[in-house]
């Protein structure tokens, strides 16, 4: 079928398109009925008549064109767009499906549901734009206030490691309950804010959902390659040993330090609070609950106190499904790694400040089944609940 | 010099038992055997002059497929002194027995033979994690692999996981033995 427009220029051409409609046999379903001179007629017409009506308008010199090719393509493209929309279609976050992985539409329509459900609670900010002009999202839980002393939360700075956004989902719908049901961190939020920011790179999470599921880094550009490990970026013994210098590599540390305009954003906005006290990162995989330092083997100061906090919050999480953890400092535990961002928070004087590694040990790696989200973000928020009491707790 | 006791729980170990595990895959692994690491027990590290660094590991195993019991097992993995193109030197002794995968393997290959055209499959697992159940041998059979690839070309500085099957592809014989083509994604352990 084709959808045919005509302008009739004249009485004459008017006329002509209207003998069109007495044509009953030719199954014409006028979308723009004839109204007047100047004013388009769109007719649908089915293809055994396209014939009948062109040869019909032709001889009168009607012109005409042609605005819709091919009905049917266009129906089979609105109904798959139809299949994807259904898809973002959670109408409020209880029926959201936290059980799944999802878009970053997704998970951007889910945050301003949760806005929308909990105004008093829960509200966005946009902290900075990405390199492929993302707004960066922050989701900002507080009972009021001003400037209170603050917990800043990371999901998703390596976009590959789907089940941390996924966690990040959860963990927002979590606090908001919790603070409904007057348990978990309603107590917390009485004297303190909670920031969390679940899509902490979002260009790079675009690309693992259309191009290649194994991107870790931003989506900058430089010569040869692109993107900057987030990781490695950050102003604490930035271009040290533990990142590369090499724009292919996957732990380039970009040509400065906040080189990235996802790590600047939250400098920027952690500077400017001036108030955050705890500061955690969450990656996967590997299981480990890890402290400063990465880019130097001198212990942090706060060592033994970051040490007791990690063991009672791995005590925690693996308490609920025997998942185990082991912990430390970064450069014990795994390897040297500088231009993070817990050392440089750290350093800001954020003493309590953590990266988490969650689920698995490598059996999946990155490409954890859905089904291990919700188990994942549920233990992982008993060991986040420990720091966050601590914290508020201890204040410094 | 004598040995160095090394925490388990520490990246350094981790490493030397990752190199021993992708031994073990290789060596014992199967369409219907995946071995994993449940538990490193115990890790001691020897300098050894002119030679080079030796580990010794103590490992608890498990199947994927038998995940009710575990086996424990030793390893001895040598990375050898400057030459970066040598593949450590690896020597395991399981304290036990593997359960029999003689039937698994039976299946496995009669189903592939059954195959009207030569199995080709991709990305395993996929984005969200997920392995078709009649794809798991293969999946297996991809740690047999990657277990190879993975010792092959371990350093100490380096903690190799497989990441992704990317692409499979069997090939056509005259003769009956079955033959499969990987194309494999590999992590190096740098997250974080």
């Amino acid at each position: 079928h084709q959808v045919l427009r005509v302008v009739p220029q004249s009485d004459e051409e008017l006329q002509k398109v209207q003998e069109l409609q007495d044509l009953e046999h030719l199954q014409l379903d006028f979308w723009l009925a004839p109204r007047g001179l100047g004013l388009p007629i769109d007719i649908r017409v089915p293809f055994p008549s396209l014939q009948a009506v062109k040869v019909h308008l032709e001889a009168a010199g009607v012109s005409y064109s042609i605005m819709i090719e091919d009905v049917q393509a266009l129906l089979d493209e609105e109904q798959t767009e139809m299949l994807r929309s259904s898809r973002q279609l959670a109408l409020n976050t209880n029926t959201f499906n936290y059980e799944a992985y999802h878009t970053i539409d997704e998970i951007y329509n889910f945050i301003d549901l949760l806005v929308a459900e909990n105004p008093n609670l829960v509200s966005k900010l946009e902290i900075g734009r990405s390199t492929e002009d993302r707004p960066l999202y922050v989701l900002k839980f507080s009972t009021g206030g001003t400037n209170r002393p603050a917990i800043w939360i990371d999901t998703g700075i390596h976009s590959r490691e789907w089940v941390t956004q996924a966690s990040g989902v959860w963990f927002a719908k979590k606090i908001v309950d919790d603070h409904a049901n007057n348990e978990g961190v309603a107590s917390i939020l009485e004297t303190m804010d909670i920031f969390l920011e679940i899509v902490t790179n979002p260009d790079g999470f675009a690309y693992t959902q259309t191009k290649n599921r194994l991107w870790r880094k931003t989506r900058s550009k430089h010569l040869f390659c692109v993107g900057v490990d987030p990781n490695r970026n950050w102003d604490a013994g930035f271009g040290e040993a533990g990142a590369s210098a090499n724009p292919c590599s996957e732990t380039y540390h970009g040509p400065y330090a906040n080189s990235e305009p996802e790590v600047k954003a939250i400098v920027d906005f952690v500077k400017s609070h001036g108030n955050i006290k705890a500061f955690i990162s969450i990656h996967s995989y590997s299981q480990l609950l890890l402290y400063p330092y990465g880019y130097t083997e001198t212990p942090a100061p706060d060592q033994e106190e970051l040490h007791e906090i990690s063991t009672k919050a791995v005590e925690a999480l693996t308490s609920l499904y025997g998942t185990k953890y082991k912990y430390g400092s970064i450069i014990t535990t795994i390897y040297r790694a500088s231009g993070g961002s817990i050392d440089w928070a750290y350093n800001q004087g954020i003493k309590y400040s953590f990266t988490f590694e969650l689920r698995d040990t490598g059996r999946y790696g990155f490409l954890l089944p859905a089904k291990q989200i919700v188990p994942t973000a549920e233990e992982t928020w008993l060991a986040l609940k420990v720091i966050l009491e601590h914290a508020r707790d201890n204040p410094y | 010099s004598p040995a160095m006791e090394l925490s388990p729980s520490h990246f350094p170990a981790a490493r030397a038992a990752a190199v021993a595990l992708g031994y073990l895959r290789y060596l014992r692994g199967g369409p219907g055997r995946g071995l994993e690491l449940r538990e490193l027990r115990r890790a001691r590290r020897q300098d050894i002059d002119d030679v080079g660094h030796k580990y010794y590991l103590e490992l608890e195993l498990e199947d994927v497929l038998d995940k009710d019991r575990t086996v424990n097992c030793t390893a001895e993995v040598l990375y050898p002194l400057g030459s970066k193109s040598s593949a450590p030197d690896v020597q395991v002794a399981l304290q036990g027995e593997l359960r029999s995968t003689e039937e698994a393997d039976k299946e496995f290959y009669d189903h592939i033979r059954s195959l009207e055209k030569e199995l080709v499959a991709e990305n395993i697992p996929d984005s969200h994690g997920k392995v078709p159940p009649e794809l798991e041998p293969i999946h297996l059979l991809a740690w047999v692999a990657s277990g190879y690839v993975i010792w092959q070309n371990s350093t100490e500085n380096t903690k190799f996981h497989l990441a992704q099957v990317k692409h499979v592809k069997q090939v056509k014989r005259s003769d009956e033995d079955l033959q499969f083509d990987y194309v494999i994604l590999l992590h190096e352990m740098v997250s974080q």
